[in-house]
């Protein structure tokens, strides 16, 4: 017997009311402490790793600059999340097309005017402020998927009502991001959208069909870009290219190895010193596994497993379709994006240049993901009725 | 309806969700084979590529004589180099900088261009400079107001006497400081002492990483040497050597002072010389340390060993009449003596005239198995044990592949090679005693933990005491008024010695020329010897007033070791024992 079938049979609401907020209440505590964790143990990581290059990279030597900037995207972050697990997440299936007509635009923007940094235009600057579009598209696109099979929910059968609208949906942002080139954000929305597909209700047909296509395009493409292909090469035998490509993933392996059970400890990292290039950033659960060793890291990695888990259970008791496919859409991107970026640490993966959900320094994707995290306790905590559309 | 699309939505939904844990439980067992199984050797490719090892040079050892004061030291020199790229203007930079460099305006001028058009930043300016030409550098630099011009400390080695002893001290290579010449060769080992090492933990760029390991292993210094030479005698030595080769436009020579009852080498002379403090100078000629290096026919002087020999054995007496006509011949060769004899001479005589068929003839007694025993026992042929760069054993057969006239001839001293140094302690023997003593030039050696290595020369009996007191009896007689080597009379101390005048030979056409190596070797005071000196002139020509030949023994060295001699034994505050 699950939850929702007794909520439904069950006429005593005053009883029910209780339960469900303090089932709803449960899950939002717990979601907010994993993620208070994350970021503590992110901002303590930060501190280390981005403390060699704020010195570098600031006129005034600086060792906090980094630092200081992260710690105020947190704050801007939690505002945003605070908001968000007050809005109704109703809104956002509402304002779903407009939204991400808006990202596209953004995309199509960036493309045209964006800051080229590394070879790639993935920013628009405006004054002090740079802008990451990628980021927003994220939550952009799976809301506008999650509220379209929402419905379309008894059309799924059907080929024309579902997989040419979300090819449509998904394959413009797509070639959006790969025009930038964003080959890393592009796979953090097609990944996650295509789980949302696989938890939904759409036929397995479908969902096999475009993960088979899916898959073959993906490869494609890592071959045809010199770059990604060279990744890919390392990728295999990184040693051999240590030198080269492959640096980055020796690096990070040497930095977790030299941490060993217990790590260096805190501040003490090595690798920060110019050996693992991008410290703060992609880099940075190495620095962690280096500083606070194994018994360190496993925390990290088994609060990104709670985080799916308790993810999955808020989508699992959603009060509707919507809620549910957002909630998934949600954990499904925080969780792929954590797992691609330790993977690519841990050298299990390719490196795709993706930063770690709450930990990385990066402000537009602390923002965006707190954003999300709020959105997700609004769906936990929410009391609304599925037949209520 | 709705219920069986969620259930089966349900389904899908837990399982994505599983597919999440599974996927963080591969990491965390991923994490655990890295952090666990592969740690040490990820750690150890970790830690060999930030381990960088810096090497600390030891100070390197100072060199003394025999009172303590320095003929070779270190101390803190400067490196002028400039970064090419920090150069405004290399031509500008250029006219200010060479006037303190070796280099020509222009030429520096065009080695910075082009360093700066290559990318390079580094040139060297001028290298191990004294601290007052790096300032008088740097007050051009701040004037001229020239950027990009750094300076580095870098040991610089000095010699404060210059030129005193030169040959012996030897040279330093400029670009390693090790030593490459003479005792700073002999001894570099012990000079250059123990390198240590700085570990620290560095980034790709190679800067200091603030919280990793560090090692220090320091450096050992250098040992300190303390030489046998004294300043005076030597400085003494050197002037006398230079005027004298001046004097008789010789082409070199070289002299050497012996304390015999201990082997100390006072002094050792070469020249041509050189000043140490300028590179320019360091020719192979002028660093040649002539008294070791060079092998030369000693002549008339190699007869004492002959007669000492025979006297030794019992074969003559200092009295023995000794048939000397004016030649005699061996084989195929005639051997004359110079001037007119008698037709028979006792054997002090023999030694006082320096009469080659008397020598001959009491070779001839001797036999050459005795003759060439005393020869090696009075060290001829093998190296004097002295620690030199560039010693050279001499040049002596072994009987068996004497000829028919090898023993006539080695006993006149031709067809055997020595060095003056060789001889020193042939003289030395006869002064003391009769016992050999090695000669040495590095009494004491001090390590940088406190240990001092004393040196302990090798002895041996040759001659009883009383041939050697006979043998002195003998060569005092030959600086007598009809003495060859008159000219070697001191005002205020007794002497003894033996004239030596040998042709030099000319290995290419294989015949003996006029030019020859005149040597005087003495002893003073004669009853008890205090130094004995060696005095060798290559090649000196000319007259002297009364019209003798300067290119003899006698003519050209006997007077020098007169000079030599009496100043030797001031300084070694000896009592005058004459007047």
């Amino acid at each position: 017997m699950t939850d929702t079938a007794t909520r439904r049979s069950e006429p005593s609401h005053a009883r029910t009311r209780a339960r469900i907020r303090s089932a709803g209440g449960r899950r939002s505590a717990f979601l907010l402490v994993i993620v208070s964790m994350l970021l503590i143990i992110g901002l303590g990581a930060m501190l280390s790793a981005s403390s060699v290059v704020s010195i570098s990279s600031s006129a005034d030597s600086d060792q906090f600059r980094l630092f200081t900037k992260q710690v105020l995207w947190v704050g801007l972050g939690l505002s945003a999340l605070v908001i968000a697990a007050y809005v109704p997440y109703g809104l956002w299936r509402r304002i779903a097309l407009p939204v991400y007509v808006a990202v596209v635009a953004g995309l199509i923007l960036t493309v045209f005017i964006g800051d080229v940094r590394g070879g790639a235009a993935r920013w628009i600057v405006v004054g002090p402020i740079t802008i990451q579009v990628a980021e927003f598209a994220k939550f952009a696109t799976l809301s506008l998927l999650a509220a379209l099979l929402t419905k379309k929910r008894d059309l799924l059968g059907d080929f024309r009502h579902v997989v040419i609208p979300v090819g449509a949906l998904l394959g413009i942002v797509a070639i959006l991001l790969l025009a930038q080139p964003d080959f890393g954000n592009m796979l953090l929305i097609v990944v996650p959208a295509f789980i949302v597909l696989a938890a939904s209700t759409v036929p397995l047909r479908f969902v096999f069909g475009i993960g088979a296509l899916g898959t073959l395009g993906m490869t494609a493409l890592a071959m045809s870009a010199e770059y990604r292909k060279a990744r890919l090469l390392s990728f295999l035998n990184p040693f051999d290219y240590a030198q080269g490509s492959g640096l980055q993933a020796v690096q990070s392996m040497v930095a977790l190895g030299t941490g060993g059970f217990f790590g260096v400890g805190l501040g003490q990292s090595r690798a920060r010193w110019s050996w693992l290039p991008n410290a703060h950033t992609d880099f940075i659960f190495a620095i962690i596994g280096e500083e606070t060793g194994f018994a360190g890291a496993i925390i990290v990695v088994t609060l990104f497993a709670m985080l799916a888990s308790v993810g999955v259970s808020i989508a699992y008791r959603a009060p509707d379709m919507y809620g549910r496919l957002l909630a998934i859409g949600i954990v499904s991107w925080l969780s792929i994006q954590a797992l691609v970026n330790i993977g690519g640490v841990v050298a299990v993966l390719p490196i795709t240049g993706v930063p770690l959900p709450f930990i990385s320094s990066g402000g537009n994707a602390m923002l965006v993901n707190l954003f999300a995290i709020g959105v997700l306790l609004n769906i936990a905590r929410a009391r609304g009725v599925e037949s209520e559309s | 309806m709705n219920t069986r699309i969620w259930n089966r939505g349900d389904l899908r939904l837990l399982i994505v969700g599983l597919a999440f844990i599974v996927a963080w439980v591969g990491i965390g067992y991923r994490l655990f084979d890295l952090q666990g199984a592969q740690a040490a050797e990820l750690a150890g490719v970790g830690y060999d590529q930030r381990i960088r090892t810096q090497e600390i040079d030891p100070p390197r050892g100072t060199i003394y004589d025999r009172d303590g004061v320095e003929l070779a030291m270190t101390i803190d020199g400067w490196n002028v180099v400039a970064d090419p790229q920090m150069i405004d203007d290399p031509v500008a930079a250029a006219l200010v900088l060479a006037p303190f460099t070796t280099k020509e305006a222009t030429a520096l001028a065009t080695e910075l261009q082009e360093a700066q058009d290559s990318g390079s930043r580094y040139s060297e300016i001028a290298g191990r400079i004294r601290v007052s030409e790096k300032n008088a550098i740097e007050a051009a630099v701040d004037e001229a107001d020239i950027g990009g011009i750094f300076y580095r400390k870098q040991p610089l080695r000095v010699y404060p006497a210059g030129s005193v002893a030169a040959q012996v001290i030897g040279l330093t290579r400029y670009d390693d400081g090790m030593g490459v010449e003479g005792l700073e060769w002999t001894f570099n080992s012990e000079l250059q002492g123990r390198e240590g090492q700085l570990i620290v933990e560095r980034d790709p760029y190679g800067r200091v990483i603030p919280q990793g390991e560090t090692r220090l292993r320091p450096a050992t210094a250098g040992s300190n040497i303390v030489t046998t030479i004294d300043r005076e005698i030597q400085f003494a030595a050197e002037q006398e050597l230079q005027q004298r080769v001046e004097e008789t436009s010789a082409k070199g020579g070289s002299i050497v002072v012996v304390a015999p009852k201990t082997g100390e080498v006072l002094a050792m002379a070469s020249w041509p010389g050189l000043d140490l403090n300028d590179r320019s100078q360091g020719t192979p000629e002028a660093l040649r340390n002539r008294a070791v290096a060079d092998i030369y026919e000693p002549g008339s002087t190699l007869k004492a060993v002959t007669i000492a020999a025979a006297i030794e054995e019992g074969i003559v007496t200092r009295d023995t009449k000794i048939d000397t006509p004016g030649s005699v011949t061996v084989g195929q060769f005639e051997y004359e003596d110079h001037g007119s004899n008698p037709p028979s001479m006792s054997v002090a005589d023999v030694v006082k005239r320096s009469s080659n068929v008397g020598t001959i003839e009491i070779e001839r007694r001797l036999g050459r198995d005795l003759h060439y025993e005393y020869l090696t026992d009075f060290g001829l042929g093998a190296p004097s044990g002295l620690d030199v760069a560039g010693e050279r054993h001499g040049k002596l057969d072994p009987p068996s592949k004497w000829t028919v006239t090898s023993g006539s001839s080695i006993a006149i001293g031709y067809a055997v090679g020595t060095t003056a140094l060789q001889m020193a302690a042939v003289y030395a023997t006869i002064a003391n005693d009769g016992i050999w003593t090695e000669p040495y030039l590095v009494s004491e050696i001090h390590q940088a933990n406190g240990n001092r290595i004393l040196t302990k020369p090798r002895t041996r009996r040759v001659l009883s005491s009383e041939t050697a007191a006979t043998m002195r009896w003998m060569l005092g007689r030959v600086v007598e008024e009809e003495g060859t080597g008159r000219r070697a009379r001191m005002t205020d101390y007794t002497a003894g010695g033996k004239t030596g005048t040998s042709q030099k030979f000319d290995s290419e056409a294989g015949i003996y020329t006029e030019d020859t190596y005149a040597s005087f070797i003495g002893m003073a005071p004669l009853n008890d010897p205090e130094v004995v000196v060696v005095v060798v002139l290559d090649t000196p020509v000319g007259e002297l007033e009364d019209g003798t030949d300067l290119s003899l023994g006698g003519a050209a060295a006997a007077p020098v070791f007169a000079k030599i001699a009496q100043t030797a034994l001031h300084q070694l505050g000896v009592a005058p024992d004459r007047n």
